[in-house]
């Protein structure tokens, strides 16, 4: 399928995924459009996370079809390719503790991108600036705050020029004060035009940024909605129940 | 900023302990070598013969053992590499590999390769002459093959070594979280890319102590190639012996040029080990 200005950036038809005994993924569809910032719900063992990362191919999915930017994932050899384009943040931030800031965001730039080292540190000391950090290029991971972390992640991520960025539980790692700062940088990329894919639940980002909410149980998607359906008027009883739980 | 005060709370991410400014164990290889120099000084009959036999051993056993130890460092991480592999084939031949070394004495392997391979080879040879013409040269090659007993000393402890090497590099890598392989791969690395630049360089912290040890493992077990024609220090004091008759003053004299080496390897397997503790900062 050629990808084109209409037909979405991610479609992931029918896919299915179970550990074990547990069914994380039954017959979930999902298509995202350029630009689209669609926020994933759900109580955990959703599914939410599992979705997330067959985008990018973390988990293969047991059976149905996942197409990001018109390639399809289903051969190996497209994966690489695939994540090119895909940026991912993970909650635990998995920064490389053995390179310093710069180093975490040039390393990949170098071996995959082939820049300069002058290229690419240009480019980590722009992004460096755009999360707000510039001042700790040269510290080691375990020597920032977790909020510091996880903005040093996204700007690693946003290195490679994604077309798409995936987050997964961004501040669910993170002291409540830190989360804020992780927030603006993410709803900055979002104004940019940014498509992205968040598992969260933080409502504050939902409100301001996200185009479309997904809420998922037991590993299915329960209901596709707008934000301000989600607060006013949710359909599903199921919907209602949870987030009775986490708006208080 | 509320944010850097914490930074700076939090731990530098490779602490420098305070070290004396040399290691003090160098002490213990100044005794030994002191001993044996005295014993050749005071009596140079035996000693200092027994050192001058010995002499031709010590090389050989060094080139054993460095010859040995660098292809073990490639064999184990192929082992090592291959434990951990998703595909269930290359890991049942890494497992069964380690498994069967692990099981049999590294004596007996060593027996098995210089007088029992070369039967099995020989006969294939044969096999091959009468059976396939194709391949007769080869065949009349492999029917006559004899193994240089250097050749199969190195193999032998490589062959052994290697699956016990593997275990520590598993041991390392699995030692890093799954994370960072993910965050790698998700950058668009490949897994060779990520092994190579985010695994490995924080494994070998894991890694090195262990390996350093079984550098100085090997030195000792290099003694057992004695029994495979190899002139080590080992087989080298067994005919010193056999043409002198005096066996106290000659395995002692071995014993302390062991002593001297090992003393001495395992002092430099600890600089480079706090070499690379600091190397970071």
């Amino acid at each position: 399928m050629p990808a084109s200005e209409f037909s979405p950036i991610i479609e992931i038809r029918d896919a299915c995924k179970t550990f074990g005994e547990t069914e994380a993924l039954q017959n979930v569809s999902l298509n995202v459009h350029r630009g689209e910032v669609v926020v994933i719900i759900g109580p955990s063992g959703s599914g939410k996370s599992t979705l997330l990362r067959c985008i990018n191919h973390l988990e293969t999915p047991d059976a149905g079809t996942i197409i990001v930017d018109g390639i399809p994932l289903t051969q190996s050899r497209n994966i690489n390719k695939v994540r090119e384009e895909v940026g991912m943040v993970f909650q635990q931030f998995n920064l490389f503790p053995h390179l310093t800031v710069l180093e975490n965001i040039c390393l990949a730039q170098r071996i995959i991108k082939k820049r300069s080292r002058k290229e690419s540190q240009a480019i980590a000391r722009d992004l460096l600036a755009k999360v707000g950090i510039s001042d700790k290029e040269k510290s080691y991971p375990t020597q920032l705050s977790g909020g510091q972390q996880q903005r040093v992640a996204i700007a690693r991520a946003l290195a490679m020029q994604p077309k798409i960025m995936l987050f997964d539980e961004p501040t669910s790692a993170l002291d409540p004060e830190m989360i804020t700062e992780v927030l603006d940088v993410m709803l900055a990329l979002a104004k940019e035009g940014m498509t992205m894919v968040v598992v969260s639940h933080e409502m504050g980002f939902v409100r301001a940024a996200a185009t479309r909410i997904v809420f998922m149980d037991m590993g299915k998607v329960v209901e596709e909605t707008t934000p301000e359906e989600l607060f006013t008027n949710p359909k599903e009883e199921r919907t209602r129940q949870f987030l009775s739980k986490i708006l208080h | 900023m509320p944010d850097l005060e914490r930074a700076e709370a939090l731990p530098r991410p490779f602490p420098r302990f305070r070290q004396p400014p040399w290691d003090r164990w160098w002490i213990l290889f100044g005794v030994v070598v002191a001993l044996v120099i005295l014993m050749a000084l005071t009596r140079p009959d035996p000693y200092a013969r027994i050192i001058r036999y010995m002499g031709d051993g010590v090389e050989v056993t060094v080139g054993v053992t460095a010859v040995s130890y660098v292809l073990i460092l490639i064999v184990g991480l192929i082992a090592g590499l291959g434990r951990i592999s998703k595909h269930w084939a290359i890991r049942g031949i890494a497992s069964v590999y380690v498994e069967v070394v692990r099981g049999i004495p590294l004596l007996v392997q060593l027996l098995f390769i210089y007088y029992a391979s070369p039967v099995v080879l020989q006969s294939f040879g044969r096999y091959l002459m009468a059976n396939v013409p194709s391949f007769g040269a080869l065949g009349q090659s492999l029917s006559t093959i004899t193994i240089n007993p250097f050749v199969g000393a190195v193999f032998g402890l490589t062959f052994c070594y290697g699956a016990y090497v593997g275990e520590i590099y598993r041991a390392g890598i699995e030692s890093i979280p799954k994370g960072q392989m993910e965050a790698a791969r998700s950058l668009g690395m490949s897994y060779f890319q990520s092994m190579r630049y985010v695994i490995l360089p924080q494994a070998i912290r894991v890694i090195l102590p262990p390996l350093g040890n079984e550098f100085t493992a090997l030195l000792k077990d290099s003694s057992l190639v004695s029994v495979v024609a190899v002139a080590d220090m080992t087989r080298r004091g067994r005919e010193f012996m056999s043409t002198n008759f005096i066996p106290l003053e000659t395995w002692t004299m071995v014993a302390l040029l062991y002593l001297v080496l090992t003393v001495f390897s395992a002092r430099i397997v600890s600089y480079i080990e706090r070499k690379t503790a600091h190397a970071r900062q």
